[in-house]
């Protein structure tokens, strides 16, 4: 502790190459952390979905097929399964909007039992199930879009040849787990809409979400319906929700594999800065370390020193970064502007990794500046004109 | 050895060279030299005669090829790096050309760096860096930073920082090298008194016959053995 005034001393004698050091480490950690947090809150919202035993039911072709819509009630007459649901992905334009939001077709009378951890008022829920043309919104995306109950919601068909006059029933919540950025819609209202222009895609769900009784389940369950449509025109392949979201992930490319390296890379470009910043403050301070040696500083002391300043320098750009990171998702809520990622925030988690990771760039960083500082000779030192 | 039991300093048949590409260049050359507690010595000689090496050799700085170095009646030889640092931070005192004071400090912190590796708890060392800066007259500028001071004040800072804690030898390299007339003064002054008064061995090298002259013994170096000195001509040749 008797040292600190001298470390935080050194550290402010160059303010402005301090401050550039710091404001580098705290900018990119600042993007590591984001980058970081996409992919823990991820993490987290599908291990918070795995206490609800969900499972996917997808044409083995992938989300680009179909599934038939009877697909559903033979689902849910499987051991197992207590509650199956048609989900329909519209992707219809709302309004003049250029950007599309998640809109699925399904069955309002269990989609709240497969999805329980989503919560909307029973009269809501009741009056949604029995208007044919009603629909059911996230609480995020009613807020951010301004939706009341009793709007009318005009969807411009992109996917489907056909347009849907909606009429918001309801609006649902849940814990940040849940993504509130959604809207639910009878799937009959869609089917009816496409049997009408005698359209191909009539009779066939985008996917059944169902849920089973428990987790022990599962595995079995998978293996039962695969097997049960093997033969069929539209073989199935079932995933748990974990998988089913990893996909999405994978569609994008190895999104994991580009965050990882993108942030060695950053990690690295900044060991570099730092390095080269304590170097310079050494090679500077290099009479000044032979007079703490020969005054009888041990190289030690020196090297606890230098790797000190190392340290907090990181430290400190950690600690602005990351909490600019978590503070702006937590003060500013970008849902608005980016539709579909109102799930996202930074994890208190991923802020102090951030940290961490910032005050180990400081170490690691300084190790061999302050190694080198350490092993300054005095004679040298001293006769080194400033 | 029981000759000079009284010894602060024994340099015994000291040699040290330098490597220079491969080339072995002596700088002094099987040196004894015994300096009595309480002395104040000045050593003179031409640039290369092996002045600073003395100095750093008695320091602890640098090692002889050959001989013993005892200080305080400490064998400095046998210390390892680690211990011979923590022997500097007990016994000696430095005050250099350059002052080498630490910019970023006021003149009170830098009188209480070397009292960091001492056991002292902080109000005591504020006192013992106070009673140091009162000895060489600048209390009033304890909180001053180093490029608010003159030369002539910086090297008192620093001749306070090497009493700080209270050492057995003082080892000055051209402590008036870089200052005017007055200044220059008023630190041979100071090391007098701290000599006469406080009984601290002082070892200083210098180019100035005059800050010599206030000396009590005068030890001259020429290519690395001491030879009788003739302040007077020396003088003349200024």
């Amino acid at each position: 502790m008797k040292y600190v005034p001298l470390i935080l001393r050194n550290v402010s004698r160059n303010k402005i190459r301090s401050l550039f050091t710091g404001a580098s480490i705290a900018v990119s950690l600042f993007l590591v952390v984001v980058l970081y947090s996409l992919l823990m809150v991820q993490d987290e919202m599908a291990a918070g979905a795995e206490q609800y035993n969900r499972v996917a039911v997808q044409n083995v072709q992938g989300l680009t097929g179909n599934l038939p819509i009877a697909y559903v009630d033979r689902i849910r007459k499987l051991s197992g399964v207590r509650s199956a649901i048609p989900m329909s992905w519209f992707g219809g334009r709302y309004s003049d909007e250029k950007t599309t939001f998640a809109q699925f077709g399904t069955d309002p009378r269990y989609t709240f039992d497969v999805y329980e951890d989503y919560k909307v008022p029973p009269e809501q829920l009741k009056a949604w199930q029995a208007d044919r043309t009603g629909c059911i919104v996230g609480s995020l995306i009613a807020k951010n879009k301004g939706w009341k109950i009793g709007d009318k919601l005009p969807l411009k068909g992109d996917i489907y040849p056909v347009d849907l006059e909606l009429t918001v029933r309801g609006i649902y919540d849940g814990p940040s787990s849940t993504d509130r950025e959604m809207l639910w819609f009878h799937f009959d209202y869609l089917d009816e809409a496409l049997k009408k222009k005698n359209s191909p895609m009539a009779g066939n769900a985008g996917i059944v979400m169902l849920r089973a009784t428990s987790a022990g389940k599962i595995p079995e369950l998978i293996e039962d319906i695969e097997r049960a449509f093997a033969s069929s025109d539209a073989p199935a392949k079932a995933l748990t929700e974990k998988q089913f979201g990893q996909q999405f992930m994978e569609m994008a490319g190895n999104v994991r594999g580009f965050i990882r390296y993108t942030s060695i890379a950053v990690v690295v470009a900044l060991l570099c800065v730092a390095a080269n910043t304590m170097a310079m403050s050494i090679r500077e301070r290099t009479r000044e370390i032979a007079l703490l040696k020969a005054i009888g500083f041990s190289r030690s002391t020196v090297l606890g020193l230098f790797l000190s300043e190392s340290v907090l320098i990181g430290m400190l750009g950690g600690v602005v970064g990351a909490m600019s990171a978590k503070l702006l998702f937590e003060l500013v809520d970008f849902s608005k502007a980016m539709t579909g990622m109102g799930w996202f925030y930074v994890p208190w988690s991923t802020t102090l990794a951030g940290v961490g990771l910032a005050t180990a760039i400081g170490l690691i960083s300084g190790i061999i500046p302050a190694w080198r500082a350490a092993q300054i000779s005095v004679v040298d030192g001293l006769r080194r004109i400033a | 050895m029981s000759d000079h039991a009284d010894s602060v300093v024994q340099l015994l048949n000291v040699s040290k060279g330098f490597f220079r590409e491969k080339i072995e260049i002596p700088v002094l050359t099987n040196t004894t030299l015994h300096i009595p507690r309480g002395d104040f010595v000045a050593i003179m000689g031409p640039s290369g005669s092996g002045k600073s090496t003395l100095l750093n050799l008695c320091a602890g700085l640098d090692r002889p090829t050959t001989g013993r170095v005892i200080v305080n009646g400490q064998d400095l030889g046998e210390l390892s790096e680690a211990r011979l640092s923590k022997w500097r931070s007990e016994n000696l005192g430095f005050i250099f050309q350059m002052y080498n004071l630490m910019p970023v400090l006021t003149a009170q912190e830098n009188v209480e760096l070397p009292l960091l590796l001492t056991p002292l708890s902080k109000s005591e060392r504020r006192k013992h860096a106070a009673a140091s800066l009162r000895i060489v007259g600048l209390e009033d500028r304890a909180d001053h930073l180093p490029r608010q001071l003159s030369g002539g004040q910086e090297q008192r800072v620093a001749i306070a920082r090497a009493l700080a804690n209270d050492p057995v030898l003082l080892l000055a390299d051209e402590p008036t090298g870089n200052l005017d007339a007055a200044s220059a003064l008023e630190v041979l002054d100071l090391l007098e008194s701290l000599n006469a008064q406080f009984g601290t061995t002082v070892i200083m090298v210098t180019h100035d016959p005059k800050a010599a002259r206030r000396a009590k013994r005068l030890l001259h170096l020429e290519k690395g053995t001491f030879v009788q000195a003739d302040l007077e001509a020396l003088e003349a040749t200024r």
